[in-house]
């Protein structure tokens, strides 16, 4: 299988995945990426990408570094307009659509984005502000709440990273372990139909992945729906509900839980091999 | 200094006149410091929005390039020479000295400051402004709330030297009648003919004025440090920082998810 939205959900339902793996929901995604082109310039780098993410669900992309990741993801909130494709979060267009598609109406970037959160690599924690500050700006600018309503949530949100201590810190006080889990914090209290997380670990020293993998899984825990780039497959394989592995901007194979031992086209399984 | 230690010449400066005259150079010095400081206010304005256009899109960031580079290059005589006797003619509108003076340093300065805010803009990294638009703000409030608090802080003292600049080319606006420190002090050689003690004098006043100004700007550099670093800044941002403590503690310290 090449494309998620190809295969229906009750193929997943074979004897040797039920039971032990939950079916792929059914129902209207939170994300579905059709035939997504990305070109900067004369280099292609997506090449027709499709992805279903539904609610609740937890999707691991990986792949080797420039195969296209950072810009799937990045297309799914318009950080890079996708140059062909459609892009639909809770069934709202907000792609150029499909040839065939046209006269769709389109949604606002900043709708969407108001639906998606993103954690980066680099934290992109705002260095002016403290953590609090941090949460709470969002929270006040987008969501419009009051400052001292803002300020409680942003507290308790800071709580539930076990960060709360270090409400009165600015990013730069911080170990980079901090900073990410501030950054989750501040994409979380906005309360994201979505949150993608694009190499949230590589830029941490590995004592400090574990931390960050934590504060993810008890994310995943409270039933976020999220679309994680990673390196981390050990993370990865215990985390996926859909896991998919690209290579040159398409997607190679993808596969429910299990997927790490279980794949079969033999690039995914070199790639696996290699990093695991 | 001992008049008596000088060469026989130097016995006939009266260093008194400088004491005798200090509330005519005050008030030329005040008048420079008023020019420059409403100047600087409108330059700040329109050299950011001179930055804007200058990184903006190709027409209109053709024209700001070319503004900037024309005004860096005119001197501040010219500049206050065209809009006193040129502008006012042109416009029908009769300036003010205080007036020409200001929008005469505006011109040129605004093409300064916009030099400095455009390198402080890039300086900030491009995940400021993604991190914003990620989290659905709007291109205005992100810029307002995230892109130039921290650009303020890069281009701060700059600004600073800027406006030592912008005093010391008051000094040229004597050429239209602004009485400043240097008018103040040639109308007083008229009067003397001391003029190696009274630009002197003028001269002290200046270097006086810049060390001052250096020293505030250093200040105002230093309340926008983060952490909080010295006295004042911790002053100034005392107050939240105690809500925020207020929080902390107002809240159990354990997180109820790991407990169980
Ligand atoms: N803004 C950009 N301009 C030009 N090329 C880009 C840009 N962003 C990414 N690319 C290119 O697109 C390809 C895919 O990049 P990316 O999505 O970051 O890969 P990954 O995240 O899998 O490492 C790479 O070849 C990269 O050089
Ligand atoms: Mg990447």
């Amino acid at each position: 299988m090449r494309a998620a939205t190809t295969v229906p959900p009750t193929q997943h339902d074979s004897p040797e995945t039920a039971g032990a793996h939950a079916p792929r929901p059914a129902g209207q995604p939170v994300v579905e990426l059709r035939q997504i082109r990305k070109s900067f310039g004369d280099l292609e780098v997506l090449k027709g990408i499709d992805l279903e993410v539904h609610k609740g669900e937890h999707v691991v992309v990986f792949g080797p570094s420039g195969s296209g990741k950072s810009t799937v993801l990045r297309s799914i909130n318009l950080l890079e307009p996708p140059t062909s494709g459609s892009l639909k979060v809770a069934g709202v267009e907000y792609g150029p659509g499909l040839p065939g598609e046209s006269g769709v109406k389109k949604g606002k970037p900043l709708d969407l984005r108001r639906s998606v959160g993103m954690v980066f690599q680099s934290f992109n924690l705002f260095p002016h502000l403290t953590a609090l500050e941090n949460v709470c700006l969002p929270l006040r600018s987008v969501r419009g709440v009051k400052r001292d309503e803002a300020e409680q949530r942003s507290a308790d949100a800071l709580r539930r990273v076990g960060l709360l201590p270090r409400a009165a810190h600015f990013p730069g006080q911080l170990s980079g372990g901090q900073q990410q889990r501030v950054a989750i914090a501040r994409a979380l209290t906005l309360d994201p139909e979505v949150l993608l997380f694009d190499e949230p670990t590589s830029a941490l020293d590995p004592e400090l992945v574990g931390e960050v993998l934590s504060t993810m899984r008890e994310v995943a825990e409270l039933g976020m729906t999220m679309v994680i780039v990673t390196h981390e497959l050990g993370f990865a394989r215990e985390i996926g509900d859909l896991n998919v592995f690209m290579e040159d901007g398409v997607v190679v194979e993808t596969g429910p839980r299990g997927f790490f031992d279980e794949c079969h086209n033999p690039r995914t399984q070199k790639f696996i091999s290699a990093v695991l | 200094m001992s008049l008596s230690s000088l060469p026989t010449a130097a016995a006939e400066y009266d260093w008194g006149i400088v004491w005798d005259n200090r509330s005519m150079l005050l008030n030329g010095l005040v008048t420079a410091l008023e020019v420059s400081a409403v100047a600087l206010i409108i330059s700040m304005v329109f050299g950011m929005a001179l930055a804007l256009i200058r990184l903006g899109r190709a027409p209109f960031s053709w024209i700001a390039a070319i503004y900037i580079n024309v005004f860096r290059g005119v001197p501040a005589l010219v500049s206050v020479i065209w809009v006193y006797f040129g502008l006012a003619l042109v416009l029908d509108i009769s300036f003010s000295v205080f007036q020409a003076g200001v929008i005469a340093l505006s011109l040129l300065y605004s093409a300064f400051l916009a030099e400095i805010f455009r390198s402080a803009l890039n300086a900030i990294p491009k995940g400021q402004k993604e991190a914003g638009l990620a989290l659905g703000m709007k291109p205005v409030r992100i810029f307002f709330s995230i892109t130039l608090p921290q650009a303020t802080k890069i281009a701060l003292p700059n600004v600073g030297n800027m406006f030592i600049g912008m005093v010391k080319d008051t000094s040229t606006f004597t050429v239209i009648g602004l009485l400043e420190v240097v008018r103040v002090t040639q109308n007083l050689v008229a009067e003397t003919f001391q003029p190696f003690v009274l630009y002197t004098a003028a001269a002290a006043l200046y270097v006086f004025v810049a060390f001052v100004l250096d020293f505030l700007f250093r200040l105002a550099e230093r309340t926008l440090d983060t952490p909080p670093n010295g006295a004042l800044s911790r002053g100034l941002r005392g107050r939240k920082q105690r809500r925020i403590q207020a929080l902390i503690d107002a809240q159990p310290s354990v997180r109820p998810s790991t407990a169980t």
